[in-house]
């Protein structure tokens, strides 16, 4: 564990409330440079480091801010803070900690693509971090550092906070454009894509918080530093969310592609509860379950794909073989039933039956037939649903019937202990 | 953009048109891609992923949605594939999985495309058993719409409709997941004026029409394509029937006139084809009462009772109403009978010679969708012509054209950017000349004439500040492509014609006087004149003193047509009063119910006939009524407000022995002069319209066939009008005073308490039936909403109820025309509504409307 944290340098050290404490914390370092290198550039170094968008979705950051910087104005920047996704929380710790950061990253955005309105649309439910953010945009502006200019630059950028009000699918980029412009949150059929038609009709571009603070070392360090971390096709830090049975849960920093093992054992510390290791849940409830098999997969966009699993947002949830996973599953089949925005049929029908064979398979009443038809109605709210709600609302199930060596003769899953009852507090 | 390019289907090269959407050029080739949520009227959506399919791509096959996905040159596409034929079928066997599947008792069954899909692509049996999910059902969004929360399938289209099309966003989608339903806002009601076009969008059966629902089965359905007679736009329509009862309307497609909408009142208001208020046998007086008669009596009457005053008091002491609500072929034969028959032009319509209307009407309907200015003068097209109106919010919302609206209330368009100028009654011509001098002065600053010195020098009137006058002149200076319509409230009654010269100064100085038209809000007010149903004008518009016009009529008519000219409308009612007019023929026509005081006028008279659908105010003075058939029991034509001339149809029988306009003329004529009956032998509205096309230049190259379904438009440049800057008389109003303090303002509202509600129950209590006021004004006159008033001029007075509206004008108030059991009529005489009044708070109220 030679890595030291970079994005998450600051966080305990420098003051949160205070600008004067991040600018002696090297704040405002990036953006300075950033000034100096020109839009042109800071796309250059952005697209030459290969930032994949660390929201979930791992789009190239750099194809986005070229699309964007292209269009003509107005056009928008929007830090996407909704974090919701179950298991995942580094937003949360970046913007009650170093919450200038972000407002640093969303100031080299908006300059690098020529946006003079930019947005941060935080969760609803992080009051602590609406408030600190709130503060740190208060604070530049009070400097004079935004609105008429940014630093010492003339460059008219307003910054607005904004925030959710409890709906997952908010986050989803379309959802949340609509939510900002006061409507209720429904995903938007893509194309176009939001670099050309997002926020307002306006050319956009959002982007997920930690992909945003990415930019302040790489435009002080450069592409070919960013690189030397993690895989070529995914480079660079990346911030994990440990959490479940797991002994030393919380936010890790570390490169890309760190094994999954060092992650559990060397940064978690192991395994609790039974102290043997059921399945891991990566990405959240639209992730993947993988099993002890697979703890030597690294923990990058690409080398997960290939083991049909996914990083998503960076959520590491542990199960020990004492969990109740049928609960488990409960949990994230009522979790889809329940946010299912319901525009679109396959998801917002396809979700609920979809608990209904969960419902029974965790009250031990499956029914022949039943697994053929959650196959087959998983398969169809993945390829027919709108957005990515719908299209991972099953892959969480579909890996955990897939890997945990579900038994239909008995009902049960051989590699979780007590069957049913023991787990009812997570369901 | 529209280059053809090539893209591949199924292995199958189609061609198509560069990035339209995948579904139209798969429809086009005959390529069935099923949808639900896609509509050709609706912006893509995506939403029900019926129309999946597979597109090749570099990252693989991709499943995606036909509707959403624009086709490029070389795309190639699998409908039939594998993956595709599955995701569309679990997609479908999930829509189903909560329907409730009450074909039997719904509405839509026999034209649901719900069934259709399924019976063609769906999975054939359902895998899943659990309970359907239950909403509500028979929920009432209004009184004309009612929604079934269980059978909708979210396909999102009566949403964008109202949203895309009427710009008022009604409904929504409630709750979440499966729970998901369609639903109104709390507290509120889904009025927009072209709410049901939704039933026609709806794929399934969840949105049902409460005045229909239960009547037929689809099929069972005799569908007449016809037209709309409710207003001037003449929207294209379907009558639906049974048993030769008028079932529904449902829309038809014409683009060039309404796409494929229609207003409520359109849609719904259907009741006149079967009120039970109808007249359904001929009433003759005896004894002092109507009493019911045979045809044969009847017509021997009025034979008698014409022929008397002629022979007594010549011809000219007859004179006819004719009426802008009815065909074509009926004004025709009124005046053919009037002028060829019994010698007299005493004959007019309402809306005919005492409404200085362009006699071409408006250029055309569609050029609002390339307008780059849309101008609208006295007129408010969101109360007179709902579907026009949405066709101007999306010229505003899609392609930012300006609205310059001058109006004498603040009229539902003005919340469009552009410019709204609001003068009071009297206003207009400073109004007017200021926006001629404003705009002849930006024209001289490129170096155009001068000013002549007639115009009025004078700053325009405070209330329009000199920003908003310029700013208005400026707009229509340079507009390329202006859609300019003025309409009734300055067309008419005294001052009317200063006011329009002014306009015309305006227009004709900002150099588009081409595209100056009017806007008719009854349905056949341009054909009623175009026949001839004019006291100044033969067939085709054309001079009485017009020998050719005159040779070629007298000879299609074998008679001689008289030199001296009629009397108008209000002419033969004064007349009638002065004992100058002996005899009456009021073909649907209603004086009395404009203004009772027209009752003493027509009392006067030695003879009365009245040929109508109901009993209405004038024909219970008649000495003999005719039953009439309506506008779904005979064929005929009406010209709608653009000159367009469209078949109306026959769909059911008349209503007892009711019978056509047409008929009961051609009898009536063939009765009357015996020796004319070669000029009166035609035995079909069809073969009245082909004498028409002779009567009538303008017409002469249509025939019955060649309207077609969607009607012919007479060219504008078949008549010339003269529109040159000219000196004009301002008109001016008696001014207000301290007996008569507000300005008296008429107009139109959409739901009005006209007969064509009262025929149809469920609509009669629709909008506010009252007169308006300025809420400040209301206050100063110790007035509250709903409080009974009295509305007093010098002519008379009638009690309504008030309502209080921040969008009238303080200083005047507005009374709606047909306001029920308050004609307006009675506050002015036959100068016109440009009069004051006083108002004051009624102690005892007002009976209820029944
Ligand atoms: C249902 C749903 C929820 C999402 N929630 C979030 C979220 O909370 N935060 C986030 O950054 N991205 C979220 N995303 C991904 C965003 O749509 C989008 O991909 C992301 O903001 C892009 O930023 P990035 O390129 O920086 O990752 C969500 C996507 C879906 C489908
Ligand atoms: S997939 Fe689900 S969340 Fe996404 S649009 Fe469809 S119903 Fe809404
Ligand atoms: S009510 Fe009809 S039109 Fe509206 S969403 Fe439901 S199915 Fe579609
Ligand atoms: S707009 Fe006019 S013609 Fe069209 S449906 Fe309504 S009343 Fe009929
Ligand atoms: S028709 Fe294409 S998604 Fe509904």
């Amino acid at each position: 564990m030679s890595y030291r944290p970079i994005l998450t340098a600051r966080i305990g050290k420098v003051d949160p409330t205070s600008l004067d404490d991040y600018v002696a914390h090297g704040g405002f370092q990036a953006l300075k440079r950033a000034l100096a290198l020109g839009p042109d550039a800071i796309i250059d170094i952005v697209t030459q480091a290969n930032v994949l968008g660390r929201g979930g979705a791992a789009f190239p950051a750099g194809i986005k801010w070229k699309a964007v910087s292209t269009e003509p104005g107005p056009k928008y920047v929007v830090a996407n803070a909704d974090e919701s996704e179950p298991g995942t929380f580094k937003d949360r710790i970046i913007m009650e900690g170093d919450p200038f950061s972000l407002v640093e990253g969303v100031i080299i955005a908006s300059y690098a693509v020529g946006a003079h309105q930019a947005y941060i649309y935080i969760r609803g439910e992080y009051p602590l971090a609406i408030t600190r953010v709130q503060n740190a945009v208060d604070a530049c502006y009070q400097a004079g550092m935004l609105g008429e200019r940014i630093l010492d630059r003339r460059y008219p950028l307003d910054i607005e906070v904004r925030r959710g009000a409890g709906a997952y699918i908010c986050g989803e980029e379309t959802a949340l454009f609509e939510s900002i412009e006061g409507k209720r949150g429904f995903p938007r059929i893509k194309p176009p894509f939001p670099t050309q038609v997002g926020l307002f009709g306006r050319p956009t571009l959002i982007n997920n918080v930690e992909t945003l603070i990415n930019a302040l070392p790489l435009v002080q360090h450069g592409p070919d530093w960013f690189r030397t971390m993690g895989p070529l096709d995914s480079p660079g830090p990346k911030l994990y969310c440990l959490s479940g049975r797991i002994r030393r849960p919380g936010l890790v920093e570390a490169p890309m592609g760190t094994t999954l093992y060092d992650l559990i054992y060397n940064y978690g510390g192991g395994v609790t509860g039974s102290g043997e290791l059921g399945g891991v849940l990566l990405g959240g409830a639209a992730g993947t379950f993988v099993t002890a098999d697979d703890l030597d997969v690294f923990m990058d966009f690409g080398s997960l794909r290939e083991i049909d699993a996914a990083l998503g947002s960076g959520v590491v949830i542990v199960f020990d073989t004492s969990v109740d996973m049928k609960a488990v599953l409960r949990r994230i089949a009522r979790f889809f039933a329940h946010e299912s925005c319901g525009k679109c049929y396959p998801c917002q029908l396809g979700t609920q039956r979809q608990l209904e064979i969960i419902e029974r398979l965790a009250a031990d009443r499956l029914r022949p037939g039943d697994l053929q038809l959650l196959s087959e109605v998983g398969q169809t709210m993945t390829d027919a649903s709108i957005c990515g709600l719908g299209q991972t609302a099953h892959s969480a199930i579909r890996t955990a019937l897939k890997r945990f060596d579900f038994d239909p003769s008995t009902g049960h899953f051989a590699r979780f202990g007590p069957p049913s009852g023991v787990q009812e507090a997570l369901a | 953009m529209s280059d053809w390019i090539t893209i591949t289907i199924d292995g199958r090269q189609i061609q198509a048109k560069d990035g339209e959407l995948l579904t139209d050029a798969a429809r086009r080739a005959g390529i069935d891609i099923p949808v639900f949520c896609s509509h050709p009227k609706l912006d893509p959506l995506g939403a029900c992923r019926m129309c999946l399919v597979e597109q090749e791509t570099p990252r693989g096959k991709l499943l995606i949605t036909a509707c959403t996905t624009p086709v490029r040159e070389g795309a190639v596409f699998h409908v039939s594939s594998e993956r595709a034929v599955d995701a569309r079928q679990g997609t479908l066997e999930l829509i189903l999985i909560n329907h409730p599947l009450d074909c039997p008792i719904c509405d839509k069954g026999g034209e649901c495309p719900l069934q259709d899909q399924t019976l063609k692509h769906g999975p054939g049996k359902s895998h899943f058993w659990e309970e359907k999910q239950h909403k509500a059902k028979n929920y009432p969004l209004s009184d004309l719409v009612l929604l079934d929360q269980e059978r909708c399938i979210i396909c999102w289209r009566c949403i964008r409709y109202l949203q895309e099309w009427e710009d008022k966003p009604q409904l929504g989608l409630f709750h979440r997941g499966g729970e998901t339903v369609i639903d109104k806002f709390p507290g509120t009601e889904l009025n927009a004026y072209t709410s049901g076009n939704v039933i026609d969008l709806c794929p399934v059966g969840a949105l049902t029409n409460r005045l229909a629902r239960f009547s037929y089965r689809p099929w069972e359905l005799e569908k007449t394509p016809s037209i709309c007679t409710h207003c001037g736009q003449g929207c294209n329509l379907r009558i639906d029937s049974r048993s030769h009862r008028v079932r529904r309307h449902v829309a038809r497609e014409n683009p060039a006139v309404n796409d494929e909408w229609l207003c409520d009142k359109g849609r719904f208001a259907d009741g006149i084809s079967f009120s039970a208020d109808r007249l359904t046998v001929p009433l003759v007086r005896k004894d002092g009462r109507l009493q019911p008669a045979t045809w044969e009596e009847a017509l021997s009457r009025v034979v008698e009772g014409l022929k008397e005053v002629v022979d007594r008091s010549g011809p000219q002491a007859v004179g006819a109403l004719a009426s802008a609500k009815v065909s074509n072929e009926a004004n025709y034969l009124l005046g053919k009978f009037m002028r060829g028959v019994l010698g007299s032009n005493n004959i007019d319509y309402r809306e005919g010679s005492g409404l200085l209307a362009d006699p071409r009407g408006l250029p055309a309907l569609a050029d609002v969708h390339s307008a780059d200015l849309i101008v609208l003068i006295g007129c408010d097209p969101a109360e007179e012509m709902p579907v026009l109106a949405n066709f101007i919010k999306r010229a505003s919302i899609r392609r930012s054209v300006p609205l310059l609206i001058i109006h004498a209330r603040r009229p539902e368009l003005a919340r469009y950017p552009g410019v709204f100028l609001n003068p009071a009654p009297g206003e207009e011509i400073p109004l007017f000349d200021a926006l001629t001098r404003a705009t002849l002065e930006a024209r001289m600053e490129a170096g155009a004439e001068a000013i002549p010195d007639w115009l009025s020098a004078e700053t325009p009137p405070a209330a329009f500040p000199a920003e908003a006058v310029q700013e208005a002149a400026r707009l229509l200076l340079n507009a390329e492509k202006p859609f300019i319509a003025y309409g009734m409230d300055y067309a008419w009654g005294f001052g009317a014609r200063g006011i329009l010269a002014a306009l015309v100064n305006w227009v004709a100085a900002a150099g588009h006087t081409e595209r100056l038209g009017f806007l008719h809000i009854q349905a056949n007010a341009q054909g009623a004149g175009d026949v001839g149903a004019l006291p100044h004008q033969l067939p085709g518009r054309r001079p009485l003193n017009d020998e050719k016009a005159r040779a070629e009529l007298e000879a299609l008519w074998q008679s001689t047509i008289p030199a001296q000219p009629g009397l108008g409308y209000s002419g033969m009612i004064d007349a009638a009063a002065n004992g100058l007019l002996k005899a009456m023929y009021v073909m649907a026509a209603d004086p009395v119910g404009e203004k009772p005081a027209h009752a003493e006028a027509l009392k006067q008279l030695s003879f009365l006939v009245v040929q109508e659908l109901f009993l209405t105010e004038t024909a219970k003075l008649a000495d003999v009524v005719l039953p009439a058939a309506s506008y779904a029991e005979t064929s005929g034509t009406f010209t709608n407000t653009e000159r367009r001339v469209q078949r109306a149809p026959q769909a059911v029988r008349p209503l007892g022995k009711s019978a056509p306009d047409w008929l009961i003329l051609m009898h009536l004529a063939r009765r009357f002069a015996p020796d004319k009956q070669n000029a009166w032998n035609t035995t079909s509205p069809e073969a009245v319209f082909a004498e028409i096309t002779r009567a009538v230049p303008q017409y002469r190259d249509m025939s019955w066939e060649n309207l077609g379904e969607e009607g012919r438009q007479w060219p504008w440049d078949a008549l010339s009008v003269s529109r040159e800057l000219q000196a004009h008389n301002g008109g001016l109003l008696n001014e207000p005073d301290d007996e008569y303090p507000f300005r008296l303002v008429v107009g139109n509202q959409l739901w009005d308490g006209g007969t064509i509600f009262a025929a149809t129950p469920q609509m009669a209590h629709l909008g506010i039936q009252a007169a308006r006021l300025h809420p400040d004004d209301a206050a100063s006159l110790g007035l509250a909403a709903g409080d009974a008033i009295e509305i007093r001029s010098q002519a008379g007075a009638i009690q309504t109820t008030l309502h209080l509206d921040p969008n009238i004008k303080p200083g005047t108030i507005f009374v709606p025309f047909s306001l029920r059991d308050a004609p307006v009529g009675t506050l002015f005489d036959s100068r016109g509504p440009r009069t004051v009044v006083a108002v004051s708070k009624v102690e005892a109220p007002v009976a209820a409307p029944a």
